[in-house]
């Protein structure tokens, strides 16, 4: 299969599109919702420091694993991590499955000055003492009274037992003195995944001539390429099945804050041992208002660094990434949380989304079908979380984007890598044929029926061999509707293929007798990847900056691959 | 606080003298075929070529590259389902509320000015665009001057720089000049500079178009040490390309002195938005955003005939059926059948197979924010701060009250002393008595949410983000309000309906009636230093009906 070549230093061209000057190292970097399983979890909040794209490294408190984790999902995942005593930022992404009874032990290794932490999990029943096998909770509670939870005292802890009621995007944060403690970074997500009978959900059939939408996990997808997600489906319910997921924490920082609790934790930890803060409320007087957020941050990252991979050694305490991948006709699940304390208008491009569920509770209707909205902009509120699916299929824009030509020649023979598992057997052979399922699709229910391995698998059919260029140019269709500009008066940007078609059989063929300049991508390689890029973004655009320099901020690529580059996310 | 976006502007600049060898000096050009293979021309409608023999020397569709013998076909024969617009990228001045001129990086019309300057889309059918800027005796038509449009006695719709193409030759081998796409860069510098309008030009398209929506970069006057280029981006389209995203850096960004056509399909019906994909914390903020709308096929339904029964067969094709199998089919049908009606003079937001989103007028209002010491910033060569942003000026329609309630285009003195029309669209809401008005909302703004409450009339919510409120077992999931609230990058259909009577059998909404659409972020109730004015418009209703051309009252 091929491969992909990415670069955390040409991301920062984003915005000016000098493609000329690529080169520099090359770091796959994927994205899938990694985390670590339980459903004994024992954590810890602590002090450290995270770093940001304009070079500051910020003094940041956060969860992080107390010991070794019991595993790592999903499995598949290169490189997981959760190093002992070190807090992160999101906190660990916890992954249980729906009816466990978790146990989250809490220890509070945060500087004195802090005083007493814990744990808020918004939507079930948490107990802290002994937590019975009818529900109630009894005996003596552990950690120290607060006010929302119990909480770890300096230096004790605290541990938190519910039953995960619930499935779906969950996130957990602290519930004390949450105005500074949640801005310092004492946030992360739970993901609980549904009871699946059977590994399906319930109720689940095939539809009348469309294809499967739901698969077991079983290592594979249904091509043979590798599977990273964690469940079948995100709740039970037909609707609710996925092939990749992908988790999104929007927050942000004013640093203003996180200097002043460092200057005074410092000062704190100078003080002779009797003299030092020992209070369970702590002795922060931090100014939390007026608050000026100048780092707006997808799982504790900003663009560039978002699209490195999960647990770069880089960003040793932001093990998170944000470079969601997928292909054409796949259902991708958008786990959203709201952290931090500010709206955001997450805006996907290419589609719609449809909304699955809110804080873990799908939207359904009387008929049990879905009832959430269709939307293109997805606002993120503090405490909220959202799933939903996204889905691209590049229907009805009238023109074939893989440039599948009706004339013999060049144009109608596909060129793949003939060494490649699933599709080098294609090389060289006659595009493949399109043939509409009941949605217009060429899919495994189309008749005859499409092989999964097909490069044109999901196709929209009706605008198969539709040319989208009005003169012959390349060997690709030609008297459709458009010229294409002189290369002169454009510029190309660093996820620009070079061509209007996805995938590098097509942008090959889209080139004429003379090279266009500047020709070549790093970050899509017109040869390798050749995707349609997207930018999935916060669309309060002040927030696509890193402390004042655009790009940056709460910003991230999202690549629509042809079917024969293979979306490998694990790192 | 000083800012890499500078120097990575610096980049393409660099970029271009590596490849600068072939370059010209120009490339203003606009593509707006009469005919193609989805829209062909109809070869019968030019009454200048009345017989059969002469209409078969004539193609059904344009190519640009002819080896058939045939001629392209006249503007006159062109397909109605052809909508071409031109749009300039560059810069210009607008009025705020207080009297203030402010500098805007902006988008401002290029075509379809007659419509423009009246408050209307600028999106105009391919015979209307494709007009000779030059009169039979070879001059410029008085139309196209600096400063155009001037007045709302304007009425040239046509491509501006459009002129016969002396290199071109005709597909049957005769070397005759035709209007080709060609622009004489001279009328489009003399119209395009300095004619920013806030919001840009209004796009209104029906579904099953195809749009031809040509940018042309003619530079910012006030700004030549930038070398802007610009994009558009078509905010919400679905199953989107990359190509035609507008995103700089998953597509191509138009340089000063080139024009690129974006070419759509018509997506499903709802209200869109479009902006420039550059530097948005920067191109946005400065006030490069538009409206964008997509009519409903239903509109087409013959007055009479049911909307259910439109609504099923539409099922029967798969590039308008929703499938209930579809997580993103955008339109399901009713859950019940009914018995509703298409009626004559009425139309809808979506595809709704039940008249449940009919209205008699529309109003497209987009909400916006100015941060002037951003403005003053961006016009004087000073690195810019975006974490601080703090807007002054709310707007609706890139004006704040009272501007909003002034029927007229506003004009702005630019820096050469000629007035341009930088505001031309009213937010003025004119309900026919008894009627209701569709209020198609965008937002646009870059620093904060907006809310915009009703007062009088409550708010009917039937559309969001560009889909009707629908669920997946066709129930309506409408709902009825006082306030919306949306962030930069959302929009809503909502409906005011000014029906009803009281007990006495009086109007409830009798004619004469003035409410209010204004914000309760109190905070944005100013104009800057005035602690007046800002995002309230006036919902006024009319003793009769409202013109659908002007949207005043009759």
């Amino acid at each position: 299969m091929r491969t992909m070549n990415k670069s955390t230093l040409i991301v920062r061209l984003l915005g000016s599109a000098a493609v000329c000057l690529a080169s520099l190292l090359a770091v796959p970097a994927w994205a899938a919702a990694p985390g670590i399983t339980g459903p004994v979890f024992d954590l810890v909040a602590k002090d450290g420091y995270t770093s940001q794209p304009d070079g500051a490294s910020v003094y940041t408190w956060g969860y992080g694993c107390n010991s070794a984790p019991a595993g790592f999902a999903p499995a598949t995942v290169a490189g997981a991590n959760c190093p002992a005593g070190q807090m992160q930022l999101p906190g660990p992404t916890l992954v249980v499955t729906q009816g466990a009874t978790v146990t989250v032990t809490l220890t509070n290794k945060l500087p004195g000055a802090a005083g007493n932490t814990s744990i808020l999990f918004p939507g079930f029943k948490v107990c802290a003492a002994t937590l019975n096998a009818d529900g109630s909770c009894t005996g003596l509670a552990t950690g120290s009274p607060g006010v929302l939870a119990q909480e770890a005292a300096n230096g004790g802890s605290v541990t938190y037992k519910f039953v995960a009621t619930t499935p779906g995007t969950h996130s957990y944060y602290s519930g004390t003195q949450g105005d500074l403690q949640v801005e310092m970074g004492l946030y992360g997500a739970l993901i609980v995944l549904p009871t699946l009978p059977g590994g399906l959900p319930t109720g689940y059939a095939r539809g009348t001539n469309l294809p499967d939408t739901c698969f077991t996990v079983t290592g594979k997808l249904p091509n043979g390429a590798p599977d990273f997600r964690l469940a079948a489906a995100a709740y039970d319910h037909p609707s609710a099945c996925y092939d990749r997921e992908y988790l999104f924490q929007f927050s942000e920082m004013d640093p203003r804050i996180h200097n002043q609790a460092q200057g005074q934790v410092m000062a704190d930890k100078q003080k002779a041992l009797a003299q030092r803060c020992a209070v369970p409320t702590g002795c922060m007087v931090v100014e939390t208002e007026p608050y000026h957020a100048a780092y707006f941050l997808i799982n504790g990252r900003s663009m560039p660094d978002i699209a490195d991979p999960n647990y770069a050694p880089q960003y040793p305490q932001q093990p998170y990434n944000g470079n969601p991948h997928m292909h054409p006709g796949e259902l991708a699940l958008v786990r959203i949380i709201g952290q931090g304390r500010m709206q955001h208008p997450f805006h996907e491009h290419a589609n719609h989304v449809r909304l699955l569920a809110r804080d873990g509770n799908l939207l359904l209707t009387p008929g049990n079908r879905l009832a959430g909205p269709l939307l293109f902009t997805t606002t993120t509120t503090p405490g909220q979380t959202m799933d939903g699916i996204f889905q691209f299929t590049g229907k009805s824009l009238n023109w074939d984007v893989y440039a599948h030509s009706a004339t013999p020649g060049a144009g109608d023979k596909y060129t793949t890598d003939p060494l490649d598992p699933i599709y080098g057997a294609y090389n060289g052979t006659a595009v493949p044929v399109c043939h509409g399922d009941a949605n217009g699709y060429y899919t495994t229910a189309s008749v005859p029926p499409a092989p999964l391995t097909a490069p044109n698998y999901f196709e929209w059919c009706p605008d198969h061999q539709r040319p989208l260029e009005s003169k012959p140019f390349g060997a690709v269709g030609q008297e459709g509707p458009v010229t294409l500009p002189d290369p002169n008066i454009v510029v190309n940007g660093a996820w620009y293929a070079g061509s209007p078609y996805l995938g590098a059989d097509a942008t090959g063929r889209a080139v004429g007798a003379t090279p266009i300049p500047p020709s070549g991508t790093v970050a899509n390689s017109p040869t390798g990847e050749a995707g349609f890029a997207y930018m999935w973004h916060s669309h309060n655009e002040r927030e696509i900056t890193t402390n004042n320099i655009f790009p940056g901020g709460m910003m991230m690529m999202m690549l629509v691959d042809p079917w024969v580059f293979a979306i490998d996310e694990s790192n | 606080m000083p800012s890499i976006h500078r120097f990575s502007r610096l980049l393409p600049v660099a970029a271009l003298l590596l490849f600068a060898l072939e370059a010209r000096a120009q490339s203003f050009r606009v593509q707006c075929p009469a005919g193609t293979t989805l829209h062909p021309a109809d070869t019968s409608k030019d009454p200048a070529v009345t017989t059969a023999a002469n209409r078969a020397k004539y193609s059904s569709i344009t190519k640009l590259t002819r080896t058939d013998g045939l001629l392209d076909p006249t503007p006159a024969m062109a397909n109605p389902g052809i909508k071409c617009q031109q749009l300039s990228g560059g810069d210009g001045f607008a009025t705020m509320g207080d009297g203030t001129q402010t500098y805007l990086f902006s988008f401002g019309p290029l075509s379809g000015l007659s419509n423009i300057v009246k408050g209307l889309p600028g999106t105009v059918p391919a015979s209307e665009f494709l007009q000779n800027n030059l009169a039979s005796d070879g001059t410029v038509l008085p139309a196209v001057k600096i400063g155009a449009p001037d007045g709302l006695a304007y009425d040239f719709n046509g491509a501006i720089g459009l002129v016969p193409n002396v290199e071109a030759t005709l597909g049957n081998g005769t070397s005759t000049a035709v209007v080709d796409g060609h622009l004489d860069a001279r009328l489009v510098m003399d119209v395009g500079v300095m004619n920013g309008n806030i919001p840009a030009p209004m796009i209104a398209i029906d579904e099953g178009d195809e749009l031809f929506l040509t940018l042309t970069n003619v530079g910012m006057v006030m700004r030549p040490d930038l070398f802007e280029s610009h994009t558009v981006h078509f905010h919400g389209y679905p199953n989107a390309s990359a190509f035609y995203d507008g995103v700089p850096d998953a597509s191509v960004a138009i340089n000063i002195g080139g024009s690129f056509t974006y070419y759509y399909l018509a997506p499903e019906a709802g209200t869109y938005m479009w902006h420039c994909h550059i530097s948005p914390p920067e191109h946005l903020q400065m006030g490069m955003v538009g409206q964008l709308y997509v009519r409903p096929r239903q509109n087409t339904v013959t007055a009479g005939l049911g909307l259910y029964a439109a609504a099923q067969a539409a099922q029967l094709d798969v590039s308008t059926k929703c499938s209930s199998d579809d997580l993103l089919c955008s339109v399901q049908r009713p859950a019940t059948s009914n018995s509703t009606l298409a009626s004559a003079g009425k139309m809808y937001a979506y595809n709704d197979g039940d008249g449940s989103t009919l209205y008699d007028v529309e109003y497209p209002i987009q909400m916006h924010g100015f941060d002037p010491n951003f403005h003053f910033v961006g016009m004087t060569f000073n690195p810019e701060s975006f974490a601080d942003n703090k807007d002054k000026y709310f707007l609706l329609n890139g004006r704040s009250y009272p501007d909003t309630v002034n029927p007229d285009p506003l004009s702005t003195q630019v820096t050469d002393g000629t007035n341009h029309f930088s505001q031309p669209l009213s937010s003025i809401v004119n309900i026919p008595a008894g009627g209701r008005a569709l209020l198609r909302f965008s937002d646009l703004n870059v620093t904060e949410y907006h809310t915009l409450a009703s007062l009088g009339i409550r708010m009917h919510v039937v559309g969001y983000n560009a889909r009707l409120l629908r669920d997946q077992d066709g129930n309506n999931m409408d709902y009825y309000t006082n306030s919306v609230t949306l962030a930069g990058g959302e929009s809503a259909d909502v409906l005011l309906d000014a029906s009803g009577t009281n007990p006495d059998g009086t109007p409830l909404y009798p004619g004469g009636s003035v409410f209010y659409l204004y914000t309760p972020q109190l905070d944005h109730l100013a104009n800057d230093a005035e602690n007046f004015g800002g995002m309230m418009t006036e919902v006024r209703i009319c003793a009769s009906t409202v013109n659908a051309a002007t949207k005043q009252c009759n």
